[in-house]
């Protein structure tokens, strides 16, 4: 019984030590919150319900790839923070649709990428949000 | 606003604590069980409630949630009280008469009783004799302060949670909540990666709160984290307390709140803390029944209903309630015979069904095919049935994350090492192996079940990941932690249900190694019962 209390008791107040520690570098802003703040900035701009576009700094389809390969969490971490900030607006994870959210973070999108997709920035918010039109077909 | 979330959880607590006082009446003037009552209840109201708020958003009514809730304790309010008049009239018989007073007076009710025979299942262990008891007294709410300041430091650092709180629960609740009326949308968006199949206990508890409160926050789902956490605690801790003494109890939530992991995730706002939560309440309120033979009703539907709401948390937790309900069966069979199998999972089923019944609307009329069983096909079964390599990737993984889980989340890109730090499995088994272990003989077969179900159930978690259609160690390191850590508080529950304390009483049927010590009641401290 001597052996659980040491045991466990150490381990709680390691834990504590360990967390007075975190709250000593604690920012005054934890980062989900400053990335809803934003994102925020679209919904004027935005229908409330129906669907919007995203694009990012790589192409759509390497966001979830990225992740899966244990390579890069950001981009798939910024699309979903995106999404979870505009619901009940439904964000897809793709540049063809008539308005598009550019969340460009980590740097611009790959060369080409935004006139492939025939995207017209419709404002930039700046700190790399910009919100797209879609031109349509030609 | 904070007051409003305030009434929600209250109303839940209420709701949670009337079904404890329906099912399982406590002796009059006997307080004893009430902490484990709060906690049990606790957990379960927010079960019963989310259960509420599912059917105020199919109808249209989630604006009146406030009122529905009430209305539902008001009607629960009325049976207890016309279930305690006809006890007061049948002149405190309940269970009904027929019933041997010993059996009457057994059960996770706490009372002493200095009339009973010395067989009385329900066995408080005297607290007096135990050298450690002070000690631990006094180190425990030291160890429970460290505890809140870590968890509350945890929680200023994520608000909002860690990564599947975001993508998975918090947004579910976030479109339940905004959604209104086309509520139901979010659900065929196509959006896989948030999971939809998932069950919606913990976003409508969320959704619940911020619809008493006028408006969203961060509040609601970290309370329900830190509740559910808190709710664990207390339940490990009190039921501990009420069958095997208060010095286990302490040890017990020390253990817990040794484990890093757990603090983590409760701060992380993930499902995987309410499912445990659960879990955990199923097997209390089954060895609850186990010590009330007479009574053993309200226990089993009270088992029935947390293994129900398991699985209206967690996809693992429909697992669970077919594991614990067949294992449920088997033991009544072993023990009675068909009709005392038929009588038992009926009083459980009695429970789990209304939730279950849920469950399998929101599967079959909601919720998209799960990631797991999507397209999985004859032939990429049997060819993953027959690849050893995945059978041997799958053991190392278990053996490494089942020592080491305990630690903390892990560098996904590293993987599990082996670290188990000052608390894990290896411990408890040292703990067992130094201090013996002493089951009531009459127990043992509730033992047998419940190590069943962990066992089964982990067999359950191995077969998913033999079959996984998702990359396999990707499926490994991001899940296989939490897995484990559902099931910890319950294994904890089990490793000191079977410990020997030292100055406990020894089941009956052995020798007492001391003279006779006295049965003391918990609270008051004035009858005693004689010891077999």
């Amino acid at each position: 019984m001597i052996l659980l209390v040491v045991a466990a008791g150490y381990a709680v107040l390691n834990l504590l030590v360990q967390s007075i520690g975190v709250y000593v570098d604690l920012p005054k802003r934890d980062p989900v919150t400053i990335h809803e703040a934003r994102i925020e900035q679209l919904k004027g701009l935005l229908p409330p319900s129906g669907e919007v576009g995203y694009v990012t700094t790589v192409e759509n389809d390497r966001i979830f790839a990225a992740e899966r390969a244990f390579r890069n969490v950001e981009y798939l971490a910024q699309y979903v923070l995106t999404q979870y900030t505009l619901a009940p607006l439904i964000v897809r994870n793709s540049p063809d649709l008539p308005l598009v959210v550019g969340n460009f973070l980590d740097g611009p999108p790959p060369p080409g990428f935004l006139a492939k997709h025939r995207l017209e920035p419709l404002r930039d918010f700046g700190e790399g949000l910009v919100l797209f039109r879609r031109e349509a077909g030609r | 606003m904070s007051l409003f979330f305030g009434a929600s959880l209250l109303i839940a607590l209420i709701t949670g604590l009337l079904l404890t006082w329906i099912l399982v009446p406590p002796e009059r003037g006997q307080t004893a069980g009430l902490p484990l009552r709060l906690f049990v209840g606790g957990g379960l109201g927010i079960g019963v409630t989310s259960c509420s708020y599912f059917l105020c958003l199919l109808t249209g009514l989630t604006r009146y949630v406030a009122a529905v809730d009430l209305f539902i304790c008001l009607g629960l309010g009325g049976v207890w009280l016309w279930r305690r008049g006809k006890r007061r009239i049948g002149n405190g018989a309940f269970p009904p008469a027929a019933l041997p007073p010993a059996d009457r007076r057994a059960g996770i009710t706490g009372m002493g009783d200095r009339q009973a025979p010395g067989n009385l299942p329900f066995r408080r262990p005297a607290r007096r004799g135990s050298p450690f008891a002070t000690p631990v007294a006094l180190v425990f709410p030291i160890a429970l302060a460290a505890f809140l300041i870590s968890f509350l430091i945890a929680f200023l650092k994520e608000p909002h949670g860690r990564w599947d709180a975001w993508l998975i629960w918090n947004m579910h609740a976030r479109f339940l909540f905004r959604g209104g009326e086309l509520w139901r949308e979010a659900f065929a968006s196509g959006l896989d990666w948030s999971h939809w199949d998932y069950p919606l206990l913990l976003p409508l508890s969320i959704a619940r709160g911020w619809a008493y409160a006028g408006g969203e926050g961060v509040l609601s789902p970290a309370a329900m984290g830190f509740a559910f956490t808190c709710l664990i605690l207390g339940l490990l801790c009190g039921s501990l307390a009420l069958l095997r003494g208060r010095t286990p109890g302490f040890l017990a939530a020390m253990v817990l709140m040794g484990t890093p992991f757990f603090i983590t995730m409760g701060a992380s706002q993930f499902a995987d803390i309410p499912f445990a939560f659960f879990v955990l309440a199923a097997f209390v309120m089954l060895f609850g029944a186990g010590r009330s033979p007479g009574n053993a009703a309200g226990p089993l539907v009270l088992a029935g209903l947390a293994a129900g709401l398991g699985a209206w948390t967690k996809n693992e937790g429909l697992l669970f309630a077919l594991i614990v309900t067949l294992s449920t069966a088997g033991l009544a069979w072993h023990s009675g015979g068909w009709r005392e199998a038929l009588r038992r999972t009926g009083w459980f089923l009695a429970g789990a069904l209304p939730v279950l019944l849920l469950v399998l609307y929101f599967k079959l009329r909601l919720a998209p095919t799960n990631d797991i069983m999507a397209g999985v096909g004859l032939a990429a079964i049997s060819a993953k049935l027959l690849d050893w390599g995945r059978y041997a990737e799958i053991a190392r993984a278990f053996f490494f994350t089942g020592i080491s889980f305990t630690q903390g989340v892990i560098d996904v890109r590293e993987g599990m090492r082996f670290n188990p730090g000052a608390v894990s499995i290896l411990l408890l088994v040292a703990y067992l192996f130094i201090g013996g272990i002493r089951i009531d003989p009459k127990e043992r077969g509730l033992f047998f079940q419940a190590a069943t179900v962990l066992a089964l159930t982990l067999t359950g978690y191995f077969i998913i990941y033999v079959l996984t259609p998702l990359d396999l160690h990707w499926h490994l390191v991001t899940s296989l932690n939490r897995l484990f850590l559902q099931l910890w508080p319950s294994a904890v529950f089990l490793v000191f249900m079977a410990a020997a304390v030292p100055g406990e009483d020894p089941p009956e049927g052995r020798p007492a190694p001391a003279p006779p010590a006295a049965i003391r009641p918990p609270a008051k401290g004035k009858s005693k019962r004689p010891r077999s």
